[in-house]
């Protein structure tokens, strides 16, 4: 019982960071801040993982998948944070308005 | 062993980084050689069931246990055949050497990522390769930082984060229904049939959002989005390794492999069939529309890789054995295709249709092989691509929806309608005015074109011997 109800404290904050993302997602026109939106989508799944672990019972696998996870993470927002930031050289802004070239 | 196909190209591009950079400019580029053709020729060498003389596979899917390793040894070697393709292009089409050089280097990385979702045998792991080749993909489209490229790269990004969550939310949920990720181990709690009935429909609703992340990544419609945009964005020699394999290995294989040997799939799947038949036809349909070059042949990627779904859709001997032959067609002719447009692009300098013409007089070799690869992707008969769709039209009409086979048909004809207007458009007629000076491209980008041609002709004309062999465990069982 006691696994149960931390579980759906755990589960109630994961939905939670996935609406803010998902709404920062879709209301957003800066290129950064739509980094910042994807971050705290990744910051859902992390927890989703942490709640999985706990509810099995098996921390000890899950411990080094989420560590991996971070690390992988990193990589991609470096990459994307790169694409941004040519992104703003190319065009001089960092509204998404001015990534809507390629059409048809 | 196996692990080696991981392991040398990644020590490979360490060792080349630390290497003085003139040196590692002039090694970076045999190095990449070496390690495609050796691994390619130690996959059909050694593997017991080579892909091509034995074909053993076949008697393995009847059976309905796909041992890894053969479904492995058809991408290992396509992969190491576009790899090939994409470095020689890459020497082709750019000039400057250290961009060369970097070119070279994320190719291997892609080559390690790509390796490593065929090799894998765990979701988690899965999913760190899977974002290996996503990462280095993404540099590749924006390498030339224009702006078309830098808009693409950055489109890509954020479906394959969204991509990303749906998997990685689906591995947490179901570890937390299986309490394991390994293939086996997930295969199993899923089919045995021991889940309640809420813990069921909770690994449904897993698997649901899984196979949405790989459709993200292999661009099935409704989630193409982002495909014709970063295909046609990127440098050309970049488009050759993301149409000819990225997709496909991060995507389409995933996802046959999955169904097959984690999710069971053993049923004829409406959903599946229904995907492919909206991405055959809105490809073929985009793709009678385009101007750039590029651009279509994207959309005809988009639409091959319908066939490829509703292949697996199908769940049958046929079907599913069809779509893993189109997985290496395709990417043997669509590479082709890109290395096409690559060669018209560096010798005309455009890649727009209606500025091209008759470029067949003046590139015999490019306009031939680019011949072959349409007719086979159109799937006319002496050519490889025929024999995969036949396979895959078999087996969805054995799964009982004949109505799917029959639009699939009649959308192949699509494929000759759009390839045709391409062809008139760029090699056969007039010559365009200002290309009159135009000369062949030079063997850097002849050299993979060849050889893939040579491909496509042998295995179609090879292919009835290589159904003689395979039909009678067919007959058998049937």
């Amino acid at each position: 019982m006691e696994i149960m109800s931390m579980f759906w404290v755990l589960a109630s904050f994961v939905i939670l960071l996935f609406i803010i993302g998902i709404y920062y997602l879709l209301v957003t026109r800066n290129l950064l801040r739509i980094l910042i939106g994807m971050e705290i989508l990744t910051k859902g799944v992390t927890l989703l993982l942490v709640a999985a672990g706990y509810l099995t019972g098996r921390t000890n696998i899950i411990q080094p998948i989420i560590i991996t996870m971070i690390v992988v993470e990193v990589v991609i927002i470096a990459v994307a944070a790169g694409v941004v930031i040519a992104a703003y050289r190319s065009n001089g802004t960092v509204n998404i308005r001015s990534l809507r070239n390629l059409k048809g | 062993m196996i692990t080696l196909f991981i392991a040398v190209p990644l020590v490979v591009v360490l060792i080349l980084n630390l290497l003085p950079r003139k040196l590692a400019n002039a090694l970076s580029f045999w190095c990449g050689m070496a390690l495609t053709v050796i691994s390619g020729v130690y996959v059909l060498t050694t593997s017991q069931s080579s892909w091509l003389f034995g074909f053993d596979p076949v008697k393995r899917i009847l059976n309905w246990e796909i041992v890894p390793s053969d479904l492995s040894a058809v991408m290992f070697v396509s992969i190491a055949l576009v790899v090939f393709s994409a470095f020689w292009v890459g020497q082709y089409l750019f000039s400057d050497k250290n961009r060369q050089f970097i070119f070279n280097n994320l190719l291997l990385l892609c080559m390690v990522g790509m390796n490593g979702v065929v090799f894998s045998r765990d979701l988690f792991t899965l999913y760190v390769f899977l974002e290996i080749v996503a990462a280095s993909s993404f540099i590749l489209i924006a390498l030339e930082k224009t702006k078309a490229g830098i808009e693409g790269a950055f489109k890509y990004v954020l479906l394959s984060a969204i991509a990303t969550v749906l998997i990685l939310s689906s591995i947490a949920l179901l570890f937390m229904t299986c309490g394991s990720l390994d293939y086996h181990t997930v295969r199993a709690c899923l089919t045995s049939g021991q889940l309640d009935a809420g813990a069921s429909r909770f690994a449904l609703f897993a698997v649901c959002l899984f196979v949405a992340g790989l459709f993200i990544k292999g661009g099935i419609v409704p989630f193409h989005g982002w495909l014709p945009d970063a295909y046609s964005s990127a440098p050309t020699a970049a488009s050759v390794l993301l149409g000819g394999i990225v997709t496909k290995a991060a995507g389409v294989f995933t996802l046959v492999q999955l169904a097959q040997n984690v999710f069971g799939f053993d049923k004829p799947s409406p959903v599946l069939l229904g995907f492919g038949m909206l991405s055959i036809a809105v490809g073929a349909f985009a793709a009678l529309g385009q101007k750039d070059f590029k651009r279509m042949l994207a959309y005809s990627s988009i639409s091959q890789i319908g066939y490829i779904i509703i292949g697996l859709g199908s769940a049958n001997v046929f079907g599913v054995v069809g779509a893993i032959f189109h997985i290496f067609n395709h990417s043997v002719f669509k590479t082709l295709l890109f290395v096409n447009a690559a060669a018209v692009e560096k010798q005309s300098g455009t890649v727009d249709m209606d500025r091209l013409g008759g470029l067949s007089n003046k590139m015999p070799v490019t306009g031939f092989t680019s011949v072959l690869a349409f007719l086979s992707t159109a799937g006319v008969p002496p050519l490889s691509g025929f024999w995969s769709k036949l396979l895959i039209i078999l087996g969805v009409w054995q799964s009982g929806s004949p109505t799917v086979a029959i639009i699939a048909i009649l959308l192949s004809l699509m494929t000759l309608a759009y390839f045709l207007s391409m062809q008139r458009r760029v090699f056969f007629g007039k010559l365009a005015a200002g290309l009159e000076e135009i000369r062949e491209a030079d063997f850097r980008a002849l050299v993979p074109a060849v050889v893939l041609a040579v491909i496509t002709l042998v295995i179609g004309l090879i292919f009835p011997w290589l159904l003689g062999t395979f039909l009678v465990p067919l007959e058998s069982l049937l």
